[in-house]
């Protein structure tokens, strides 16, 4: 690419005719598309980078005679802008049209200074040492809430009186007490649904074994004995944790269905249809004297094959 | 500049009014000139065009959520005592308190739309090929952000549809495999939803993911500046040449327009359908059939196939799946190296994107059929 610079002669092939005075660069290439020659005081005209010969340091050859290029048109200034004017990135970057380059001096104290890498690298370290005594405090102070103890108490949900036919869902909503960190307590609504079962359900919930539940420890906590005629389950679907409800289904007849995902369980809590990867999650359960029936709000892990409790 | 001295003669008592004097003042100290110059005049190869607003709109409802979302932190509260009362007040006793938060509810919707459109553009115009990668990657970084917003947004009036679409998605996330259940307890701050929930998505709302955007806005649109606009995807350069005209004035006149139009289409939907919460939010949605905002739908329907049932195939629709299309995204520019831009020249970059808006569009009808069978 030929790079005429500034303040160059112009000659043509019969005389010298004035001197380079702006350059034009192609927007799409980032060349040099024309040159702008000052007429020895008659006026400017733009010369197409096709009329330049041969370019040396401070001479441009073209090929025309000067009468060629004194019957081009004036330059007219207004058709352009400055490269300062217009966003074109990298526009310079390949341009040498300045006679020797343009310097700024280095400042005193920059001069001679050795280990600049040493100074560079020293400043990552800084970095580097302040960053890592606060990640983990940053860390464990962001998990503070994550992990709580489960809670095993005994909440009262109801009377089993409310419960008319066997093999039926029936929604037991109740009120457990929360105290979350520093929030004043609250009480939210929660809900479990309670069958009362016939054998044939109990012996499909319990396949003939006692349930256990257990601590976070390991410890059993309670067992539900496969001869009381009760089950509760958990009121979360165990795909994505939405709530389940005692439906009518057109071909399976009165199912638990949930709205989210369009899982179906049987009476047993045996997924009949949808995505989950597992059974209804049944809870432990305890049905006093007089009918008043309590449960240990247990939730459990959605999505799992397994289930993971997590309160 | 040497123009200048052939300008026709000065009024010799002309005095600048205060207002060019100020606007002397501060060019002299900051260039201010030269950088509206630079801002407004970028060539756009191949001139102006109505499918290149999405980005200065997408900007433009970002301006809007900023300024209605500050508004709104005027009256609410982030707690869950206190949450869900803060916005009914913000709706029934703040004066155009309704219309605010219908803005920026609307506003959010608009921002999901005019993304996909954006992004749609840039895929079919093939613009997000070689030299520019790193704008088509910070891009899909914006994408993420912009639906994060949406999602922690949800949450904060805290009724039972902001609760549910919460709870799910929290567990669709505690699905990563190893990790999963670290940020799915890290998000809700505990292992069920609740008030550490309520905080920890207020914080990433107002304050991360804003700072996020706008730090990631600002390198899109540097980078979009040192790569230059891509043009059309036809013509010779001679052509492309021809028609080439810069930022100001015809692609911001088409730009403005098509902000008017974003703005009194939400105000519209702000007027017609405002804002009505559910229920205060409870483990216990009573008659509530849980379901996301608008633009998860076809997620939320993709979900309910048996393909994606048991504890893989929900690996597999909640992980696997949207990982692997970000992935795929990501990688696009490296995987598609052929130089060929015209979306008619390539078949299967057409094909794809009208099967995944034909998979959107039927999946979004599917669950909105879907909710007869459930009432």
């Amino acid at each position: 690419m030929l790079q005429p610079k500034l303040k160059s002669k112009v000659r043509c092939t019969d005389l010298d005719i004035g001197e380079v005075t702006k350059v034009v660069l192609d927007p799409l290439s980032h060349e040099i598309s024309h040159i702008v020659v000052s007429m020895n005081g008659s006026g400017e005209r733009q010369v197409a980078m096709g009329h330049v010969q041969t370019v040396t340091d401070d001479f441009v050859q073209l090929r025309a005679p000067s009468t060629d290029i004194l019957a081009l048109p004036p330059f007219k200034r207004e058709d352009y802008v400055t490269t300062h004017e217009v966003e074109i990135s990298h526009l310079e970057d390949n341009l040498h049209v300045t006679p020797g380059e343009v310097l700024v001096p280095l400042p005193d104290l920059e001069k001679n200074v050795k280990r600049r890498t040493f100074f560079m690298n020293f400043t990552h370290v800084i970095g580097f040492l302040i960053g890592l005594p606060i990640a983990y405090p940053i860390l464990r102070f962001l998990m503070k809430p994550m992990y709580a103890d489960f809670d095993n108490a005994w909440l009262n949900v109801g009377n089993v009186s409310k419960i008319k036919q066997d093999d039926v869902g029936v929604q037991f909503k109740y009120k457990k007490k929360v105290k979350e960190v520093y929030m004043p307590e609250s009480e939210v609504d929660k809900n479990v649904w309670i069958l009362r079962a016939t054998p044939e359900l109990l012996e499909k919930v319990y396949k003939d074994k006692d349930m256990e539940f257990r601590d976070a420890r390991g410890k059993t906590l309670w067992t539900n004995k496969k001869d009381i005629p009760y089950v509760a389950f958990s009121g979360k679907c165990p795909h994505l944790g939405c709530a389940f409800k005692w439906r009518q289904h057109k071909t399976l007849g009165q199912v638990f269905l949930c709205p989210c995902h369009l899982s179906i369980y049987d009476a047993a809590g045996t997924v009949l249809d949808g995505p989950a990867p597992r059974a209804l999650d049944a809870l432990p359960l305890r049905v006093s004297a007089g009918g008043d029936v309590e449960i240990i709000d247990m939730e459990f892990k959605a999505g799992t094959k397994s289930q993971i409790r997590i309160i | 500049m040497d123009s200048k001295q052939s300008t026709p003669v000065t009024i010799p008592d002309h005095q600048p009014s205060a207002i060019e004097k100020l606007v002397a003042f501060l060019d002299e100290r900051v260039g201010l000139k030269e950088m509206q110059a630079k801002m407004l005049n970028e060539p756009i190869p191949g001139g102006s065009r109505w499918a290149y607003v999405f980005g200065s709109i997408l900007l433009f409802i970002f301006a809007m959520q900023a300024l209605t979302g500050t508004l709104l932190m005027f009256y609410y509260v982030p707690t869950a005592d206190h949450a869900w009362a803060s916005t009914q007040y913000i709706i029934h006793d703040v004066d155009y308190g309704w219309f605010l938060l219908g803005y920026h509810f609307w506003g959010s919707s608009a921002m999901v739309v005019c993304v996909i459109a954006h992004m749609s553009q840039v895929f079919l115009w093939g613009a997000y090929k070689k030299p520019r990668e790193l704008l088509w990657i910070v891009g899909l970084a914006l994408f993420g952000v912009v639906i994060t917003f949406g999602f922690t947004g949800y949450l904060l009036p805290w009724d039972q549809r902001a609760f549910w679409a919460t709870t799910v998605g929290v567990e669709i996330l505690d699905k990563t495999p190893i990790v999963g259940d670290f940020i799915a307890r890290f998000l809700k701050g505990g292992p069920t939803p609740g008030q550490m929930t309520l905080s920890r998505f207020f914080v990433l709302h107002v304050m991360i993911l804003p700072a996020a955007l706008m730090a990631l806005a600002g390198l899109h649109l540097f980078l979009f500046r040192v790569a230059a606009p891509a043009g059309p995807f036809t013509g010779t350069v001679e052509e492309i040449k021809a028609k080439t005209d810069y930022f100001f004035p015809r692609q911001i006149w088409k730009d403005m327009v098509g902000m008017a139009f974003v703005f009194v289409s939400i105000c519209a939907l702000a007027l017609w359908e405002p804002v009505v919460l559910l229920d205060e939010a409870a483990p216990d949605p009573g008659d509530y059939h849980p379901e996301p905002e608008w633009y998860f739908l076809f997620y939320f329907q993709l979900l309910r196939l048996k393909l994606f049932a048991g504890e893989f195939g929900q690996f597999l629709g909640a992980v696997a799946l949207p990982v692997a299309f970000m992935a795929l995204l990501v990688a696009l520019p490296f995987i598609d190296k052929d130089p060929e831009r015209n979306i008619f020249k390539r078949p299967i970059a057409l094909i794809s994107w009208i099967a995944i808006m034909v998979v959107i569009v039927l999946f979004t009808v599917a669950s909105v059929i879907n909710r007869e069978f459930l009432d």
